[in-house]
């Protein structure tokens, strides 16, 4: 897509899906990038003993999960002038590190307001290998004319 | 490897070797479910001045592989860099310490969900600084819920932007205290 116009985007659309394995690496990182260093995600000995959710390993950050929905609408749009301007985001089961998560997202709801007031809503699913629901996205996201 | 030698490979900036890496340390002094007041408010301890690092180590860490936001010589060259929607965790984190909202810190939490709104783009240079509410707390099937209402405001006093930050919590200081101790 080179052009993004509110005009384009029907119900149903679904945006491409994104998929990332939840290493120990991409989890540290996201602690230093949210600066984030509860000791359920980083350290491991910790995690093992405390199973704060019921696990021995570490688990991803929720919003390690809700930038990897988000991401799902701003690599397909975010080029293009749309806009996020609410995000909001359940999670319901944890992703403990080896886990493997898919990110789909669909256009939900269209919210035709007028020229330079036009928006939709995005919702994304994330669901790990077990083909579990990890969490759950809503975005409503601003779009160019 | 320990998990601090771990850690050590992948801080990128001034922001990231500063912090406290260790959420155990300091918990005495956290807030704590059953001691906090609704409708206390108060601003965070420290102010966040957005820098190109932050920007791009934030988004490397998403995953991000489009150049306008890990490339900083493309994107200077390009427009400039492109932020990632979740930015403000970093801002939020950095900005609150050991007072007002530091039960964000506590061992022993787990993160229902996140509710952010989005006023205006973050720019770099922008100094921002976040206003904490205690919102709401309540009781489900046994968990303890906390909400504060944080609303980040740059040097000129705009709103960028407001998340209702919650988490269920460790009840009391002990518990706290327990989870910081196992």
């Amino acid at each position: 897509m080179t052009e993004l116009h509110f005009a384009d985007i029907q119900l149903g659309d679904a945006l491409p899906p994104i998929e990332s394995t939840i290493t120990q690496e991409v989890i540290d990182r996201a602690a230093l990038a949210h600066l984030d260093f509860n000791p359920v995600h980083t350290n491991t000995a910790w995690a093992a003993r405390a199973r704060v959710f019921g696990t021995e390993k570490t688990v991803a950050h929720g919003m390690f999960t809700m930038s990897q929905m988000a991401s799902v609408v701003d690599r397909a749009w975010g080029r293009h002038g749309a806009v996020i301007t609410h995000m909001e985001s359940k999670f319901t089961k944890p992703v403990p590190v080896g886990q493997t998560v898919r990110y789909e997202g669909s256009v939900w709801e269209l919210h035709p307001h007028g020229a330079g007031k036009n928006s939709v809503v995005v919702s994304v699913k994330a669901t790990d290998a077990d083909g579990s629901t990890v969490g759950t996205s809503s975005l409503r996201v601003r779009i160019p004319d | 490897m320990s998990d601090r030698n771990r850690l050590e490979q992948y801080p990128t900036t001034a922001k990231q070797r500063s912090f406290e890496w260790d959420f155990t340390k300091g918990v005495e002094n956290y807030e704590v479910w059953d001691e906090i007041e609704i409708g206390a408010k108060g601003t965070g301890a420290h102010t966040y001045r957005i820098e190109e690092e932050d920007v791009v180590n934030f988004n490397v860490a998403a995953l991000e592989t489009d150049p306008l936001m890990i490339d900083l010589d493309f994107a200077r060259a390009n427009g400039g860099l492109r932020f990632h929607p979740l930015f403000t965790v970093q801002i939020a984190f950095y900005c609150v310490d050991t007072g007002i909202g530091s039960w964000v810190r506590s061992p022993g939490a787990r993160n229902p969900g996140q509710t952010i709104e989005v006023f205006e783009p973050y720019r770099i240079g922008e100094a921002i600084t976040a206003t904490i509410t205690h919102h709401d707390k309540w009781v489900r099937r046994g968990s303890y819920y906390m909400q504060d209402k944080i609303e980040f405001r740059n040097e000129h006093g705009t709103l960028k932007t407001r998340w209702f930050a919650t988490l269920l919590l460790p009840k009391t200081r002990e518990d706290v205290q327990r989870f910081a101790s196992i």
